[in-house]
């Protein structure tokens, strides 16, 4: 792919006039897709430490067995709002910022398409977030019994009869779903209308691809998500019986709409990831991407397959054999296209002039971490083996492996890939590694032993457990501090990277190839003022 | 230079167009699946 600036920009119209503004008008009017980006990245940085440190708790509470530092309705509470930080306050985020930063300058656009919608998309969050959490305040001073204490699932019946937190989370994720449609109906369009003259959709970055699948995923799933917590609310406050039993309602229908939008949401999470590794990796090894079709055609399968799977998450609550066998059977054929991405990663590697900066670290730790939550996946996708294992800490550790070693270890991948782009500085090198290696083994210290305690037979979402666990949740809490401190590693190397360091280059990475790595570093302070033309 | 010219500020403000038409569309299919939930009957 190569560009040849070919136009003389005309700077006496609209965009140029507006008086650039700093302080903090600047981050609260903004249109730029770049300070959007920041702004998003920033806040998934804040509430991925909060969402851990409320984990922490936990994990301290599961230390030992008995009751030590919290009563089990707080502890409910605390898993609950950890999950919903996590997903929707964090990781979503977190892949928006990337979206906004990198789609205009991977495929020559000048900006989102629809800037303003981005800002408010973006300013929808705090409040959303706060809303989430500030139950946990109330309850200090009286107000309310605290947070939603039934898990991010939100299970009715328990939901139903849940206490104002229930309340404050049905707002917050009625916010929160609105700024990620208007993310996705912007990045669709931005996709779709201001690419590059050349770009076709086979020459689209594979990132902007990725992003592009989740997007419509979004936009298909959060309204059957909005729809089922509306029902809930009005179960709740209005005297319907959607998910009442004793009204003629049916709790099962709930956990129908909850999964039909919580099982693409996992892809929502991982498809931004599954784009961007490959950039990584063609990088570092200094070679093409390899397969670059067969994972486009990879993104889209998994995409229309994603919404055709949902029961499998609760096999356990009944269900007619026929439809048992396809769940089980659609669930496993998720890891044929699945696989062809992991065969593509390792092809790209393979005889390539591999080196190990810090981001190719990130990016080989989510190929095989992730890969034992797809492995651990198949295991819970039968129907037989489901039956043993569902509401164990085997669920726990399969989906910490894909939410935490394939989505915040990916998005850390991006964030060292970029963030050179981005600040016009280099990262420390030797704080990178640290954080790297710290990440790897208190990862799989935390969470390896939560395979075997859910083989054992622990059950998930409980603050006391019987003495035959003790080891394992003990190892599993050292791991977790070490984990989540060593992630402090990672937000003062950041932090040191925006405010100086080494100049980088434009192209930052030796076998960097793309349309943003002929930018400045950092890009202008609008991108693509003259536009890329691709032969 | 022998490439082909990228967008002229007219064609850029066509395009601005084009993306606001197509966020119209997708709203509304979102809202349109919002919605349908509350009129599909469950015998």
């Amino acid at each position: 792919m190569s560009t040849a600036p070919s136009l003389e920009h005309d700077t006496s119209h609209g965009h140029h006039a507006a008086p650039y503004q700093g302080g903090v008008m600047r981050w609260l009017t903004t249109t730029n897709h770049k300070d959007i980006g920041t702004m998003y990245l920033t806040f998934a940085l804040i509430m991925f430490f909060i969402g851990g440190a409320m984990i922490l708790a936990v994990r301290a509470e599961l230390f030992q067995p008995g009751l030590q530092l919290m009563q089990p309705e707080f502890f409910n509470q605390l898993i609950g709002v950890h999950a919903l930080v996590m997903i929707f306050a964090a990781l979503m985020p977190a892949a928006t910022g990337f979206a906004n930063w990198q789609i205009p300058l991977m495929i020559g656009a000048p900006d989102m398409a629809l800037p303003r919608i981005n800002n408010w998309g973006f300013w929808l969050l705090p409040p959303a977030a706060t809303l989430l959490t500030l139950p946990f305040i109330l309850a200090l001073f009286g107000v309310g019994d605290g947070a939603v204490a039934t898990g991010w699932t939100l299970y009715a019946p328990l939901s139903v009869q849940g206490g104002m937190g229930v309340d404050f989370a049905i707002f917050s994720i009625h916010i929160l779903g609105i700024s990620s449609i208007l993310g996705s109906i912007n990045i669709i369009v931005t996709i779709f209308n201001l690419r590059a003259p050349g770009m076709t959709m086979m020459k689209l970055p594979l990132f902007a691809w990725g992003w592009l699948i989740t997007a419509f995923l979004l936009i298909a799933t959060i309204p059957v998500l909005a729809g089922a917590v509306t029902m809930l609310l009005t179960d709740r406050h209005f005297g319907t019986h959607f998910f009442n039993a004793a009204g003629g309602g049916d709790p099962i229908l709930f956990q129908h709409l909850f999964w039909f939008f919580g099982h693409p949401e996992v892809y929502i999470l991982l498809l931004p990831i599954w784009g961007l590794i490959p950039h990584v990796l063609g990088t570092f090894s200094r070679k093409p991407i390899y397969g670059y079709k067969a994972q486009v055609y990879s993104f889209i399968a998994i995409g229309l397959l994603s919404v055709v799977v949902w029961a499998h998450h609760f096999f356990t609550a009944g269900m007619p054999v026929p439809a048992l066998l396809y769940f089980m059977y659609s669930t496993m054929f998720i890891s044929l296209p699945l696989a062809v991405l992991f065969f593509c990663w390792v092809a790209t590697m393979w005889r390539g002039a591999m080196s190990f900066e810090t981001p190719m670290l990130f990016a080989q730790g989510f190929i095989v971490l992730f890969g034992l939550a797809g492995l651990t996946g198949l295991v819970l996708a039968d129907v037989a083996a489901d039956a043993q294992y569902h509401h164990s800490y085997f669920v726990v550790a399969h989906f910490h492996y894909a939410l935490f070693a394939g989505g915040i270890m990916g998005v850390m991948t991006g964030v060292y890939y970029w963030l050179p782009k981005w600040t016009g500085h280099m990262f420390s090198e030797t704080l990178g590694k640290w954080h790297f290696w710290l990440t790897v083994i208190s990862f799989n210290l935390t969470f390896m032993p939560q395979f075997f305690l859910g083989l054992a037979g622990m059950p998930r979402r409980i603050p006391d457990y019987a003495l035959q666990f003790v080891e394992f949740n003990a190892i599993s809490t050292v791991g977790a501090f070490i984990l989540g401190f060593s992630q402090l590693i990672f937000a003062y190397n950041v932090y040191k990277c925006v405010k100086g360091g080494k100049k980088a280059t434009d192209k930052v990475w030796e076998g960097a190839d793309g349309l943003e790595w002929d930018l400045s570093s950092p890009p202008p302070h609008h991108s693509w003022e003259v536009q890329p033309v691709i032969k | 230079m022998d490439s082909p010219p990228g967008f002229t500020d007219e064609e850029l403000a066509r395009r601005r167009a084009m993306s606001r038409r197509l966020a119209w569309i997708l709203g509304a299919v979102a809202l349109a699946i919002y919605l349908v939930g509350f009129i599909y009957y469950r015998p």
